[in-house]
Protein backbone atom coordinates (compact mmCIF):
# COMPACT_ATOMS: atom_id res chain seq x y z
CA UNK A 1 0.00 0.00 0.00
CA UNK A 2 2.73 2.46 0.88
CA UNK A 3 5.04 1.31 -1.88
CA UNK A 4 3.23 3.08 -4.76
CA UNK A 5 3.46 6.34 -2.90
CA UNK A 6 7.24 6.16 -2.53
CA UNK A 7 7.62 5.20 -6.19
CA UNK A 8 5.62 8.28 -7.22
CA UNK A 9 7.72 10.58 -5.09
CA UNK A 10 10.98 9.62 -6.83
CA UNK A 11 10.02 8.90 -10.42
CA UNK A 12 13.31 9.16 -12.32
CA UNK A 13 15.86 7.20 -10.35
CA UNK A 14 13.59 4.46 -9.10
CA UNK A 15 12.19 3.87 -12.58
CA UNK A 16 15.61 3.29 -14.16
CA UNK A 17 16.72 1.28 -11.18
CA UNK A 18 13.67 -0.95 -11.28
CA UNK A 19 13.89 -1.29 -15.06
CA UNK A 20 17.44 -2.60 -14.95
CA UNK A 21 16.69 -4.95 -12.13
CA UNK A 22 13.43 -5.98 -13.83
CA UNK A 23 15.29 -7.05 -16.97
CA UNK A 24 17.70 -9.08 -14.92
CA UNK A 25 14.86 -10.69 -13.09
CA UNK A 26 12.99 -11.38 -16.30
CA UNK A 27 16.08 -13.02 -17.73
CA UNK A 28 16.36 -15.05 -14.56
CA UNK A 29 12.73 -16.06 -14.84
CA UNK A 30 13.17 -17.11 -18.46
CA UNK A 31 16.31 -19.04 -17.61
CA UNK A 32 14.48 -20.65 -14.72
CA UNK A 33 11.52 -21.55 -16.92
CA UNK A 34 13.81 -23.00 -19.57
CA UNK A 35 15.63 -24.96 -16.90
CA UNK A 36 12.35 -26.33 -15.55
CA UNK A 37 11.16 -27.27 -19.04
CA UNK A 38 14.50 -28.92 -19.84
CA UNK A 39 14.44 -30.78 -16.55
CA UNK A 40 10.89 -31.98 -17.23
CA UNK A 41 11.84 -33.08 -20.75
CA UNK A 42 14.90 -34.91 -19.46
CA UNK A 43 12.81 -36.58 -16.79
CA UNK A 44 10.20 -37.52 -19.37
CA UNK A 45 12.81 -38.95 -21.75
CA UNK A 46 14.42 -40.80 -18.87
CA UNK A 47 11.07 -42.19 -17.80
CA UNK A 48 10.34 -43.30 -21.35
CA UNK A 49 13.74 -44.91 -21.76
CA UNK A 50 14.13 -46.57 -18.39
CA UNK A 51 11.74 -49.48 -19.10
CA UNK A 52 13.44 -49.93 -22.49
CA UNK A 53 16.89 -50.02 -21.01
CA UNK A 54 15.98 -52.23 -18.06
CA UNK A 55 13.84 -54.76 -19.92
CA UNK A 56 15.43 -58.16 -20.71
CA UNK A 57 17.93 -57.98 -23.57
CA UNK A 58 18.62 -60.29 -26.49
CA UNK A 59 21.04 -62.50 -24.53
CA UNK A 60 19.15 -62.41 -21.22
CA UNK A 61 18.06 -65.42 -19.18
CA UNK A 62 14.44 -64.40 -19.71
CA UNK A 63 14.68 -64.15 -23.50
CA UNK A 64 16.58 -67.45 -23.67
CA UNK A 65 13.96 -69.14 -21.54
CA UNK A 66 11.08 -67.71 -23.59
CA UNK A 67 12.62 -68.90 -26.87
CA UNK A 68 13.77 -72.31 -25.70
CA UNK A 69 10.65 -73.11 -23.72
CA UNK A 70 8.59 -72.18 -26.78
CA UNK A 71 10.44 -74.84 -28.80
CA UNK A 72 10.18 -77.32 -25.92
CA UNK A 73 6.46 -76.64 -25.49
CA UNK A 74 5.85 -76.94 -29.24
CA UNK A 75 6.85 -80.59 -29.13
CA UNK A 76 4.56 -81.23 -26.15
CA UNK A 77 1.75 -79.67 -28.20
CA UNK A 78 2.61 -82.01 -31.06
CA UNK A 79 2.44 -85.09 -28.80
CA UNK A 80 -0.60 -83.81 -26.89
CA UNK A 81 -2.62 -83.24 -30.06
CA UNK A 82 -1.70 -86.72 -31.27
CA UNK A 83 -2.98 -88.16 -27.99
CA UNK A 84 -6.12 -86.06 -28.16
CA UNK A 85 -6.78 -87.40 -31.64
CA UNK A 86 -5.62 -91.00 -31.36
CA UNK A 87 -5.43 -92.25 -27.76
CA UNK A 88 -7.72 -95.12 -26.82
CA UNK A 89 -7.99 -94.41 -23.11
CA UNK A 90 -10.35 -91.48 -22.36
CA UNK A 91 -8.11 -90.06 -19.62
CA UNK A 92 -5.04 -90.14 -21.88
CA UNK A 93 -7.07 -88.44 -24.60
CA UNK A 94 -8.24 -85.66 -22.30
CA UNK A 95 -4.80 -85.16 -20.78
CA UNK A 96 -3.37 -84.86 -24.29
CA UNK A 97 -5.86 -82.13 -25.16
CA UNK A 98 -5.28 -80.37 -21.86
CA UNK A 99 -1.49 -80.36 -22.23
CA UNK A 100 -1.65 -79.27 -25.89
CA UNK A 101 -3.99 -76.33 -25.36
CA UNK A 102 -2.33 -75.31 -22.08
CA UNK A 103 1.17 -75.27 -23.50
CA UNK A 104 0.09 -73.61 -26.75
CA UNK A 105 -1.40 -70.85 -24.59
CA UNK A 106 1.88 -70.52 -22.71
CA UNK A 107 3.73 -70.26 -26.04
CA UNK A 108 1.54 -67.24 -26.78
CA UNK A 109 2.47 -65.69 -23.42
CA UNK A 110 6.20 -66.23 -23.97
CA UNK A 111 6.09 -64.92 -27.54
CA UNK A 112 4.25 -61.84 -26.31
CA UNK A 113 7.04 -61.19 -23.80
CA UNK A 114 9.60 -61.27 -26.59
CA UNK A 115 7.57 -58.91 -28.72
CA UNK A 116 7.03 -56.48 -25.83
CA UNK A 117 10.76 -56.55 -25.11
CA UNK A 118 11.42 -55.67 -28.77
CA UNK A 119 13.17 -59.01 -29.39
CA UNK A 120 13.02 -61.56 -32.20
CA UNK A 121 11.53 -65.03 -31.62
CA UNK A 122 14.98 -66.31 -32.67
CA UNK A 123 18.06 -65.67 -30.54
CA UNK A 124 21.70 -65.48 -31.53
CA UNK A 125 22.88 -67.71 -28.67
CA UNK A 126 22.89 -71.52 -28.83
CA UNK A 127 19.97 -73.34 -27.24
CA UNK A 128 20.09 -73.44 -23.42
CA UNK A 129 23.03 -70.99 -23.25
CA UNK A 130 21.01 -68.88 -20.83
CA UNK A 131 21.08 -71.66 -18.21
CA UNK A 132 24.17 -72.46 -16.14
CA UNK A 133 25.78 -75.53 -17.78
CA UNK A 134 22.74 -75.58 -20.07
CA UNK A 135 24.52 -75.93 -23.41
CA UNK A 136 25.88 -79.32 -22.34
CA UNK A 137 22.34 -80.62 -21.86
CA UNK A 138 21.51 -80.20 -25.57
CA UNK A 139 21.86 -83.43 -27.53
CA UNK A 140 21.53 -83.38 -31.30
CA UNK A 141 19.81 -80.02 -31.05
CA UNK A 142 17.29 -81.39 -28.56
CA UNK A 143 16.72 -79.85 -25.13
CA UNK A 144 16.19 -81.97 -21.98
CA UNK A 145 13.25 -84.35 -22.21
CA UNK A 146 12.60 -83.77 -25.90
CA UNK A 147 11.87 -86.78 -28.10
CA UNK A 148 14.18 -87.60 -31.00
CA UNK A 149 12.83 -87.62 -34.56
CA UNK A 150 12.97 -91.45 -34.39
CA UNK A 151 10.88 -91.52 -31.20
CA UNK A 152 8.36 -89.15 -32.76
CA UNK A 153 8.14 -91.39 -35.84
CA UNK A 154 7.59 -94.37 -33.57
CA UNK A 155 4.77 -92.56 -31.78
CA UNK A 156 3.17 -91.69 -35.14
CA UNK A 157 3.22 -95.34 -36.11
CA UNK A 158 1.99 -96.73 -32.78
CA UNK A 159 -1.60 -97.89 -32.37
CA UNK A 160 -4.03 -98.68 -29.52
CA UNK A 161 -2.72 -99.36 -26.03
CA UNK A 162 0.86 -99.27 -27.34
CA UNK A 163 0.29 -95.68 -28.47
CA UNK A 164 -1.20 -94.69 -25.10
CA UNK A 165 1.72 -96.11 -23.14
CA UNK A 166 4.33 -94.66 -25.49
CA UNK A 167 2.69 -91.24 -25.25
CA UNK A 168 2.62 -91.42 -21.43
CA UNK A 169 6.29 -92.43 -21.27
CA UNK A 170 7.38 -89.72 -23.70
CA UNK A 171 5.30 -87.00 -22.03
CA UNK A 172 6.64 -87.94 -18.58
CA UNK A 173 10.21 -87.53 -19.89
CA UNK A 174 9.23 -84.32 -21.63
CA UNK A 175 7.78 -82.82 -18.44
CA UNK A 176 10.81 -83.88 -16.36
CA UNK A 177 13.10 -82.05 -18.80
CA UNK A 178 10.74 -79.08 -18.89
CA UNK A 179 10.69 -78.77 -15.10
CA UNK A 180 14.50 -78.81 -15.10
CA UNK A 181 14.50 -75.82 -17.47
CA UNK A 182 11.80 -74.05 -15.44
CA UNK A 183 13.95 -74.48 -12.31
CA UNK A 184 16.77 -72.86 -14.29
CA UNK A 185 14.79 -69.69 -14.91
CA UNK A 186 13.35 -69.66 -11.37
CA UNK A 187 16.94 -69.73 -10.04
CA UNK A 188 18.29 -67.03 -12.29
CA UNK A 189 15.50 -64.54 -13.06
CA UNK A 190 13.85 -61.88 -10.92
CA UNK A 191 11.54 -60.57 -13.65
CA UNK A 192 8.20 -60.78 -11.78
CA UNK A 193 5.95 -61.88 -14.65
CA UNK A 194 8.47 -64.44 -15.90
CA UNK A 195 8.95 -65.92 -12.43
CA UNK A 196 5.20 -66.04 -11.80
CA UNK A 197 4.45 -67.70 -15.15
CA UNK A 198 7.33 -70.15 -14.75
CA UNK A 199 6.03 -71.14 -11.31
CA UNK A 200 2.57 -71.79 -12.76
CA UNK A 201 4.14 -73.90 -15.54
CA UNK A 202 5.98 -75.92 -12.91
CA UNK A 203 2.85 -76.45 -10.79
CA UNK A 204 0.91 -77.62 -13.85
CA UNK A 205 3.60 -79.98 -15.07
CA UNK A 206 4.09 -81.48 -11.62
CA UNK A 207 0.38 -82.19 -11.33
CA UNK A 208 0.46 -83.61 -14.87
CA UNK A 209 3.38 -85.84 -13.90
CA UNK A 210 1.39 -87.42 -11.08
CA UNK A 211 -1.60 -88.06 -13.35
CA UNK A 212 0.51 -89.30 -16.26
CA UNK A 213 2.40 -91.69 -13.96
CA UNK A 214 -0.83 -92.99 -12.40
CA UNK A 215 -2.39 -93.49 -15.83
CA UNK A 216 0.67 -95.38 -16.97
CA UNK A 217 0.40 -97.69 -13.92
CA UNK A 218 -3.32 -98.17 -14.51
CA UNK A 219 -2.68 -99.18 -18.13
CA UNK A 220 -0.02 -101.62 -16.94
CA UNK A 221 3.00 -99.78 -18.34
CA UNK B 1 12.46 -10.55 3.17
CA UNK B 2 11.03 -7.23 4.21
CA UNK B 3 10.67 -8.44 7.77
CA UNK B 4 14.34 -9.36 8.06
CA UNK B 5 15.35 -5.84 7.01
CA UNK B 6 13.03 -3.48 8.83
CA UNK B 7 15.23 -0.37 8.62
CA UNK B 8 16.61 -0.26 5.07
CA UNK B 9 14.79 0.74 1.86
CA UNK B 10 17.38 -0.96 -0.26
CA UNK B 11 17.09 -4.60 -1.08
CA UNK B 12 20.75 -5.38 -1.38
CA UNK B 13 21.38 -6.02 2.29
CA UNK B 14 18.65 -8.65 2.30
CA UNK B 15 20.25 -10.35 -0.70
CA UNK B 16 23.58 -10.34 1.07
CA UNK B 17 22.04 -11.67 4.24
CA UNK B 18 20.41 -14.58 2.38
CA UNK B 19 23.77 -15.14 0.76
CA UNK B 20 25.26 -15.38 4.22
CA UNK B 21 23.00 -18.17 5.32
CA UNK B 22 24.34 -20.86 3.01
CA UNK B 23 27.78 -19.43 3.65
CA UNK B 24 27.23 -19.92 7.37
CA UNK B 25 27.19 -23.60 6.67
CA UNK B 26 30.81 -23.31 5.67
CA UNK B 27 32.29 -24.17 9.02
CA UNK B 28 30.80 -27.60 8.64
CA UNK B 29 32.37 -28.14 5.23
CA UNK B 30 35.58 -26.68 6.52
CA UNK B 31 35.51 -29.16 9.38
CA UNK B 32 35.02 -31.98 6.90
CA UNK B 33 37.97 -30.90 4.85
CA UNK B 34 39.97 -30.50 8.05
CA UNK B 35 39.23 -34.01 9.25
CA UNK B 36 40.07 -35.46 5.87
CA UNK B 37 43.24 -33.51 5.15
CA UNK B 38 45.55 -32.62 7.98
CA UNK B 39 47.58 -30.42 5.62
CA UNK B 40 44.62 -28.19 4.90
CA UNK B 41 43.83 -27.56 8.56
CA UNK B 42 45.46 -24.15 8.97
CA UNK B 43 43.07 -22.49 6.51
CA UNK B 44 39.96 -24.54 7.02
CA UNK B 45 40.46 -24.60 10.79
CA UNK B 46 40.74 -20.84 10.90
CA UNK B 47 37.56 -20.43 8.91
CA UNK B 48 35.79 -23.07 10.92
CA UNK B 49 36.58 -21.56 14.28
CA UNK B 50 35.39 -18.12 13.34
CA UNK B 51 31.78 -18.39 12.19
CA UNK B 52 31.10 -14.85 13.45
CA UNK B 53 33.40 -13.25 10.87
CA UNK B 54 31.19 -11.93 8.06
CA UNK B 55 33.98 -10.91 5.66
CA UNK B 56 34.51 -14.13 3.72
CA UNK B 57 30.81 -14.93 3.01
CA UNK B 58 30.35 -11.60 1.20
CA UNK B 59 32.99 -12.57 -1.38
CA UNK B 60 31.27 -15.90 -2.01
CA UNK B 61 28.06 -14.19 -3.07
CA UNK B 62 29.81 -12.86 -6.18
CA UNK B 63 30.59 -16.33 -7.56
CA UNK B 64 27.00 -17.34 -6.92
CA UNK B 65 25.91 -16.42 -10.46
CA UNK B 66 28.41 -18.62 -12.34
CA UNK B 67 28.54 -21.69 -10.11
CA UNK B 68 24.97 -22.97 -10.51
CA UNK B 69 24.94 -22.22 -14.24
CA UNK B 70 28.11 -24.21 -14.84
CA UNK B 71 26.80 -26.98 -12.62
CA UNK B 72 23.46 -26.96 -14.43
CA UNK B 73 25.11 -27.03 -17.86
CA UNK B 74 27.48 -29.85 -16.87
CA UNK B 75 24.77 -31.96 -15.26
CA UNK B 76 22.43 -31.22 -18.16
CA UNK B 77 25.01 -32.23 -20.75
CA UNK B 78 25.89 -35.42 -18.90
CA UNK B 79 22.21 -36.33 -18.50
CA UNK B 80 21.46 -35.50 -22.13
CA UNK B 81 24.49 -37.56 -23.19
CA UNK B 82 23.45 -40.60 -21.19
CA UNK B 83 19.88 -40.38 -22.42
CA UNK B 84 21.02 -39.76 -26.00
CA UNK B 85 23.28 -42.79 -26.04
CA UNK B 86 20.57 -44.90 -24.45
CA UNK B 87 18.00 -43.69 -26.93
CA UNK B 88 20.30 -44.40 -29.85
CA UNK B 89 21.06 -47.90 -28.61
CA UNK B 90 17.38 -48.62 -27.99
CA UNK B 91 16.49 -47.26 -31.41
CA UNK B 92 19.10 -49.36 -33.18
CA UNK B 93 18.08 -52.48 -31.28
CA UNK B 94 14.41 -52.03 -32.01
CA UNK B 95 14.71 -51.50 -35.76
CA UNK B 96 11.77 -53.31 -37.32
CA UNK B 97 12.64 -56.74 -38.74
CA UNK B 98 11.61 -55.59 -42.24
CA UNK B 99 14.42 -53.03 -42.24
CA UNK B 100 16.92 -55.54 -40.92
CA UNK B 101 15.81 -58.05 -43.57
CA UNK B 102 16.34 -55.56 -46.37
CA UNK B 103 19.83 -54.91 -45.02
CA UNK B 104 20.85 -58.55 -45.64
CA UNK B 105 23.09 -58.59 -48.68
CA UNK B 106 21.58 -60.51 -51.60
CA UNK B 107 18.09 -61.04 -50.09
CA UNK B 108 15.18 -60.89 -52.50
CA UNK B 109 12.10 -59.23 -51.07
CA UNK B 110 9.01 -60.54 -52.90
CA UNK B 111 6.73 -58.56 -50.62
CA UNK B 112 7.92 -55.59 -52.64
CA UNK B 113 8.51 -57.33 -55.98
CA UNK B 114 5.24 -59.27 -56.07
CA UNK B 115 2.85 -58.08 -53.36
CA UNK B 116 -0.10 -59.90 -54.92
CA UNK B 117 1.63 -63.29 -54.66
CA UNK B 118 2.73 -62.71 -51.08
CA UNK B 119 -0.73 -61.54 -50.06
CA UNK B 120 -2.54 -64.60 -51.47
CA UNK B 121 -2.60 -67.56 -49.15
CA UNK B 122 -5.71 -69.55 -50.02
CA UNK B 123 -5.84 -73.34 -49.92
CA UNK B 124 -5.78 -74.96 -53.34
CA UNK B 125 -5.93 -78.72 -53.89
CA UNK B 126 -3.52 -80.65 -56.09
CA UNK B 127 -0.55 -79.39 -58.01
CA UNK B 128 0.22 -75.66 -57.89
CA UNK B 129 2.46 -73.93 -60.43
CA UNK B 130 4.98 -71.65 -58.78
CA UNK B 131 6.94 -69.21 -60.92
CA UNK B 132 9.61 -68.61 -58.28
CA UNK B 133 11.55 -71.73 -57.33
CA UNK B 134 11.89 -72.76 -54.61
CA UNK B 135 8.56 -71.07 -53.95
CA UNK B 136 8.33 -68.29 -51.35
CA UNK B 137 4.58 -67.66 -51.17
CA UNK B 138 1.27 -68.21 -52.91
CA UNK B 139 -1.60 -70.68 -52.82
CA UNK B 140 -0.89 -74.07 -51.27
CA UNK B 141 -2.43 -77.35 -50.14
CA UNK B 142 -4.46 -77.43 -46.92
CA UNK B 143 -1.85 -79.66 -45.27
CA UNK B 144 1.46 -78.15 -44.30
CA UNK B 145 4.75 -79.93 -44.16
CA UNK B 146 5.78 -80.71 -40.58
CA UNK B 147 8.24 -77.96 -39.63
CA UNK B 148 9.30 -78.94 -36.13
CA UNK B 149 12.99 -78.80 -37.01
CA UNK B 150 12.40 -81.64 -39.44
CA UNK B 151 15.38 -82.52 -41.62
CA UNK B 152 14.07 -84.33 -44.71
CA UNK B 153 16.58 -86.39 -46.68
CA UNK B 154 14.56 -86.27 -49.92
CA UNK B 155 12.67 -83.55 -51.79
CA UNK B 156 9.23 -82.57 -50.45
CA UNK B 157 6.13 -81.11 -52.08
CA UNK B 158 6.18 -77.34 -52.65
CA UNK B 159 2.44 -77.26 -52.03
CA UNK B 160 2.98 -78.29 -48.37
CA UNK B 161 6.24 -76.41 -47.79
CA UNK B 162 4.68 -73.10 -48.85
CA UNK B 163 1.99 -73.66 -46.23
CA UNK B 164 4.78 -74.09 -43.65
CA UNK B 165 6.28 -70.78 -44.79
CA UNK B 166 2.91 -69.15 -44.24
CA UNK B 167 3.02 -70.42 -40.64
CA UNK B 168 6.36 -68.68 -40.08
CA UNK B 169 8.82 -71.45 -40.91
CA UNK B 170 12.20 -71.02 -42.55
CA UNK B 171 12.67 -73.60 -45.31
CA UNK B 172 16.30 -74.45 -45.95
CA UNK B 173 16.86 -76.07 -49.35
CA UNK B 174 20.09 -77.30 -50.88
CA UNK B 175 21.23 -78.73 -54.18
CA UNK B 176 21.32 -82.55 -53.92
CA UNK B 177 25.03 -82.54 -54.85
CA UNK B 178 25.99 -80.38 -51.83
CA UNK B 179 28.89 -81.91 -49.86
CA UNK B 180 27.85 -84.00 -46.86
CA UNK B 181 29.69 -81.80 -44.32
CA UNK B 182 27.88 -78.75 -45.71
CA UNK B 183 24.55 -80.55 -45.43
CA UNK B 184 25.24 -81.52 -41.82
CA UNK B 185 26.16 -77.90 -40.97
CA UNK B 186 22.80 -76.81 -42.32
CA UNK B 187 21.03 -79.62 -40.46
CA UNK B 188 22.58 -78.42 -37.17
CA UNK B 189 20.80 -75.10 -37.65
CA UNK B 190 17.47 -76.84 -38.20
CA UNK B 191 17.28 -79.93 -36.00
CA UNK B 192 15.32 -79.42 -32.77
CA UNK B 193 14.19 -75.93 -33.79
CA UNK B 194 10.50 -75.63 -34.45
CA UNK B 195 9.47 -73.31 -37.30
CA UNK B 196 12.37 -74.74 -39.33
CA UNK B 197 12.52 -77.42 -42.00
CA UNK B 198 15.09 -78.55 -44.51
CA UNK B 199 15.11 -80.60 -47.67
CA UNK B 200 17.12 -81.10 -50.86
CA UNK B 201 15.73 -79.31 -53.92
CA UNK B 202 16.36 -80.35 -57.50
CA UNK B 203 17.51 -77.79 -60.06
CA UNK B 204 18.75 -75.05 -57.72
CA UNK B 205 20.99 -72.49 -59.43
CA UNK B 206 22.96 -72.01 -56.18
CA UNK B 207 24.11 -74.62 -53.64
CA UNK B 208 21.83 -73.31 -50.87
CA UNK B 209 18.56 -71.39 -50.93
CA UNK B 210 16.67 -70.11 -47.88
CA UNK B 211 12.97 -69.32 -47.97
CA UNK B 212 10.71 -67.39 -45.60
CA UNK B 213 7.22 -66.18 -46.51
CA UNK B 214 7.94 -63.55 -49.19
CA UNK B 215 11.74 -63.68 -48.89
CA UNK B 216 14.56 -65.66 -50.47
CA UNK B 217 18.32 -65.72 -50.04
CA UNK B 218 20.68 -67.86 -52.11
CA UNK B 219 24.21 -68.54 -50.87
CA UNK B 220 27.15 -70.72 -51.90
CA UNK B 221 28.36 -71.96 -48.54
CA UNK B 222 26.86 -73.28 -45.30
CA UNK B 223 29.37 -71.14 -43.36
CA UNK B 224 27.93 -67.93 -44.81
CA UNK B 225 26.97 -65.72 -41.85
CA UNK B 226 23.94 -64.41 -43.73
CA UNK B 227 22.23 -67.77 -43.14
CA UNK B 228 21.98 -67.14 -39.38
CA UNK B 229 21.05 -63.53 -40.05
CA UNK B 230 18.22 -64.62 -42.35
CA UNK B 231 16.94 -67.13 -39.80
CA UNK B 232 17.12 -64.73 -36.84
CA UNK B 233 15.44 -61.91 -38.72
CA UNK B 234 12.70 -63.79 -40.53
CA UNK B 235 11.85 -66.96 -38.58
CA UNK B 236 8.29 -66.42 -37.24
CA UNK B 237 8.58 -62.66 -37.97
CA UNK B 238 7.86 -63.16 -41.68
CA UNK B 239 4.77 -65.23 -40.89
CA UNK B 240 1.49 -63.63 -41.76
CA UNK B 241 -0.22 -65.80 -39.13
CA UNK B 242 1.87 -65.11 -36.04
CA UNK B 243 3.90 -67.17 -33.60
CA UNK B 244 1.18 -69.62 -32.58
CA UNK B 245 0.48 -71.02 -36.06
CA UNK B 246 1.22 -74.75 -35.87
CA UNK B 247 4.23 -76.48 -37.37
CA UNK B 248 3.24 -79.89 -35.98
CA UNK B 249 0.37 -82.11 -37.21
CA UNK B 250 1.74 -81.67 -40.71
CA UNK B 251 2.90 -84.02 -43.45
CA UNK B 252 6.01 -85.88 -42.35
CA UNK B 253 6.51 -87.89 -45.55
CA UNK B 254 8.83 -86.88 -48.37
CA UNK B 255 8.01 -86.88 -52.08
CA UNK B 256 7.17 -83.99 -54.39
CA UNK B 257 3.62 -85.07 -55.19
CA UNK B 258 1.18 -82.97 -53.15
CA UNK B 259 -1.00 -85.01 -50.81
CA UNK B 260 -3.98 -82.72 -50.65
CA UNK B 261 -7.04 -84.37 -49.18
CA UNK B 262 -5.03 -86.94 -47.27
CA UNK B 263 -5.88 -86.90 -43.58
CA UNK B 264 -3.19 -85.20 -41.47
CA UNK B 265 -0.83 -86.47 -40.33
CA UNK B 266 0.25 -88.85 -43.02
CA UNK B 267 2.48 -91.72 -41.93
Amino acid sequence: MTAPATLDSTPDTSATDDGGRGNGRRLGLVAGAVAVVLALLLGYAGGLLTPRLTRPGDDSVEAGFARDMTAHHAQAVEMGLMAFQRATDPEVRSMGGDIATGQQGEIGTMQTWLRSWGLDPTGSQPRMAWMADGAGLVKNGLMPGMATPEEMAKLRDAQGREFDLLFLTMMINHHLGGIHMIDGVLDESDEPDVVRTAQIMKNTQQTDLTNLTNAKKRLGG
Amino acid sequence: MSISTPGGEQRRPTVVSTGKKPAAGRPASGAKAGSGKPAGTPRAGGGGKGPRKPITPVKVSQGRAKGPIILFVVVGLVAAGIIGVGAWAAFQGSKPWEERADAIDGIVNYREKDPELVKGSNHQPGKVNYTILPPVAGPHNQSWQNCMGDVYDAPIANEHAVHSLEHGAIWVTYRPDLAADQVSKLADKVRGNEKMLMSPFDGLDKPISLQAWGYQLKVDNADDSRIDEFIKTLRVNASIEGPTALCNQGITATGTTPRDGVQMPTQ
